[in-house]
């Protein structure tokens, strides 16, 4: 696929949380504000964009080679995390406000990024297209948090019945948006990149 | 203090209602047929159940004795991570040895189940309780609980949206039971992430009214 | 610190300018205006396509009358009387195509009023239009069904059963179909307008145009009038547009988003739209597109709904903007329907957060004041 498909596809097409739901707690149900929901938006999309390079050169230059396909799973989890953590101390060093607003251990276990990292490694992507992959993954992820906590925040507002408040709602809303987004299909995609 | 006892109870009893939706998140994305939810739902169990058992066994005889807190160091989470990736590494070795259509099928949500809520949380990053026995009952409830949720979801999704129930294929019988009416013109937008989330949702709202009828608290649907 | 907990504490006093949240929900009189305005272009519809678009009609504001007492029932309350459900209904039935089995707006419209509106407590709480979230599901689940197009009685002729949209779409798959206009693509194609479309059209071509140099399309005036097949709802634009007028007039919708919608879509249409047929820049045949597909009963009636349109007239704009944005690319590239539905949908889920970033910055010098 071109770089131009893979964008549209993991940004859109695929959307990482309302196509694969994946990352649904930490972006739909999060308690925080805007803030924390831009930071954790940030942060996680540029995780996904690292994670999914550095699963590339796992899978590719140690875990094949050695034959050891069937540790893929410890060793991206524990790669995701580590990188986490070392995320968390860049970001300390920048911003410690930043740092506060966004859980780093959540970022960490978030299915999202290990997902990407599975879906990029599993298919065969280069190293170029991983990160281009990941980048796109966590704009779309980016994307859908913030439309997300907006609408979250409208419906703190208002009167809604009383077993539906909170949770099921914000489900039921990201299932709503889920319809939407799936306007972008493979059809669009493909008179995008054909026509 | 009875008050605060039943405020707890409630916070709890929501809590585990919210861990549970969210960890059938991405469950519930593969599971459009029947037969998917099975095989997520015996991972589940099995990698939460093994977790437990593991994560207790190693809290017993580590150096602390307490059980985990909610603010667990870097050790323990990575420590969890680690433990519930390795099991569910063996899992999907099984799978794949098991059953390899299922193997494909289930796909990138097979190795998620690492990090599931559910099984993190019995591997220990939540867990209060030391007991070993406390701990995998635990485990094996919620377990049960996601299961019972996963195939219940995806019977709904699966018959209405594809007018079919997919079960284990036997010998001469491919495992596809056919609804007569529905397979004609099923609704097949419910076979979509988006059904799965509101299904979800819908389902949360249900657990929380039967939480309050079991409390004796009066429906309370109205805002 | 103490920065932070001011900035907390103003926070949550926050007060942002009028109109607040409250004042989303819609009188119960405007829905039975609108549901009023729109009855001239239903039965225009029903006289096209008889008694199935009828019983299409009825079904859906049926289903939609039921769902609405079910919740009644479950909340205690009784809403039917606010005429909310009676236009979710009818808004369901025009859009869809009259061939449709009745399954397809019963399930659309108790989709719209169950999910889509009551679950979050009703008129004026819910953020995604019902009508539009309902036909979506309706053109996911069933889009088979939802091209159903249903046989059409002309009164000036045959009406061919393809609408002239859709037909348009398969004649430029075709590879030799390249630099005409979309009439005249249709005409290449094969297309049938009505026998009285090609006489008025002559009749204009021979006494009015010829001295002028100029010739009108044959199936133009077809399609000005909307003499041709569609949804039940959205054929004719002079019906559509008169109960548009009306509404205007008596300010029951903003006049904002509409007005931004088509604007942007027409803008883009004739810029762009060209470049796909073969035609290049500028040569887009915008005016075709507006008088297709429900772009002109999507703008005026359903776009404009106060309850899911941004609340500031800036937002209305940007909303405007963003709506023909989308529908020119779903028309163009997508493949639900004409793009309509679609986009409203699609742009519903960008209100919060534009009303949020428009509400914050107006409320910027109130804060700095106190």
């Amino acid at each position: 696929m071109s770089w131009g498909g893979i964008i549209i596809t993991f940004a859109l097409v695929d959307n990482v949380i309302l196509s694969r739901l994946l990352g649904v707690r930490h972006s739909v149900c999060m308690p925080g504000s805007m803030r924390a929901a831009v930071g954790t938006g940030i942060s996680t999309a540029l995780l996904m964009a690292v994670s999914a390079v550095v699963g590339w050169a796992l899978g590719t230059l140690a875990l094949v080679p050695l034959g050891f396909s069937f540790l893929q799973t410890p060793a991206f989890v524990l790669a995701v995390a580590g990188l986490a953590l070392l995320l968390r101390q860049a970001a300390a060093r920048v911003s410690p406000a930043f740092v506060k607003d966004v859980s780093f251990p959540e970022v960490a276990v978030n299915c999202a990024t290990l997902g990407v990292v599975l879906i990029t490694t599993r298919g065969g992507y280069t190293a170029g297209e991983s990160l281009v992959a990941g980048s796109a993954a966590g704009l779309g992820y980016f994307l859908v948090t913030v439309m997300m906590t907006a609408i979250r925040e409208r419906l703190e507002v208002e009167q809604v019945p009383r077993a539906l408040r909170g949770l099921p709602l914000h489900l039921i809303s990201a299932g709503l948006l889920a319809y939407a987004f799936m306007a972008f299909d493979r059809a669009f995609l493909a008179r995008v990149l054909g026509g | 203090m009875a008050l605060d006892a039943g405020l707890g109870k409630r916070i709890a009893g929501e809590h585990r209602i919210s861990m549970l939706l969210l960890g059938l998140c991405p469950a519930v994305a593969v599971s459009v047929r029947v037969i998917d939810a099975l095989w997520m739902s015996a991972g589940v169990f099995s990698v939460a159940l093994l977790a437990a058992l593991c994560g207790a066994l190693v809290r017993r005889w580590g150096r602390s004795g307490e059980g985990a807190a909610a603010g667990a160091t870097v050790g323990k989470w990575m420590g969890a991570l680690a433990l519930s990736s390795c099991l569910t590494a063996c899992f999907e070795v099984v799978l794949l040895a098991v059953a390899p259509e299922a193997s494909a099928s289930l796909g990138i949500y097979a190795p998620l189940i690492a990090v599931n809520c559910l099984v993190l949380g019995s591997a220990g990053t939540g867990a209060r309780d030391s007991s070993i026995t406390r701990a995998v009952l635990d485990a094996a409830e919620q377990g049960l609980g996601f299961s019972a949720c996963l195939l219940l979801i995806a019977l709904l999704r699966e018959s209405l949206g594809a007018g079919t129930i997919t079960l284990f294929a036997v010998d001469g019988f491919n495992g596809v039971i056919a609804i007569p009416s529905l397979a004609r013109d099923p609704a097949r937008a419910l076979g979509a992430s988006g059904a799965g989330l509101l299904c979800l949702g819908y389902l949360g709202a249900s657990a929380r009214l039967l939480r309050w009828r079991g409390e004796g608290r009066e429906k309370e649907l109205s805002p | 610190m103490a920065e932070k907990s001011d900035q907390r504490a103003s926070e949550a006093l926050l007060v942002t300018p009028a109109p607040h949240v409250g004042i989303r929900s819609s009188s119960a009189r405007k829905s039975w205006l609108v549901a009023a305005s729109l009855l001239p272009a239903a039965a225009w519809g029903v006289m096209l396509f008889g008694v199935p678009a009828l019983l299409v009609l009825i079904v859906s504001i049926g289903a939609s009358l039921v769902s609405e007492v079910l919740s009644s029932l479950l909340f205690r309350r009784f809403t039917l009387n606010d005429g909310s459900a009676f236009l979710t209904g009818l808004l369901v039935g025009l859009l869809m195509p009259s061939g449709v089995p009745l399954y397809v707006p019963a399930a659309a419209s108790a989709f719209a009023i169950l999910v889509v509106k009551q679950s979050f407590g009703g008129l004026g709480r819910n953020w995604m239009n019902p009508a539009m979230a309902g036909v979506l599901f309706a053109m996911l689940s069933w889009s088979g069904a939802m091209s159903n197009w249903g046989a059409a009685q002309g009164i000036l002729g045959n009406v061919t059963s393809l609408p002239p949209l859709e037909a348009l779409r398969a004649a430029l798959a075709a590879p030799e179909v390249t630099g005409r206009a979309p009439l005249a693509v249709l005409a290449g194609a094969g297309y049938r307008f009505s026998n009285g479309d090609a006489s008025i059209i002559a009749w204009i071509n021979s006494r009015l145009l010829a001295p002028l140099g100029a010739a009108l399309q044959p199936g133009s005036f077809d399609v000005l009038v909307g003499h041709v097949s569609g949804r039940i709802g959205e054929i004719s634009a002079p019906l559509l547009l008169l109960g548009a007028g009306f509404l205007l007039h008596r300010r029951i919708v903003r006049w904002q988003v509409p007005v931004s919608y088509l604007a942007s879509f027409l803008m883009l249409a004739w810029i762009f739209g060209g470049l796909g047929a073969g035609r290049g820049w500028l040569a887009g045949g915008p005016v075709f597109h507006v008088l297709s597909g429900s772009l002109i009963l999507g703008a005026f009636f359903i776009a404009s709904d106060p309850v899911t349109s941004p609340l500031s007239e800036k937002g209305r704009w940007i909303y405007g903007l963003e709506l023909g944005a989308l529908t020119f690319f779903m028309r163009y590239f997508g493949t639900l329907g004409d793009g309509v539905a679609v986009s409203i949908v699609l742009a519903n889920c960008t209100v919060p957060l534009l009303d949020r970033w428009l509400q914050h910055r107006e409320a910027a010098p109130l804060r700095e004041a106190s």
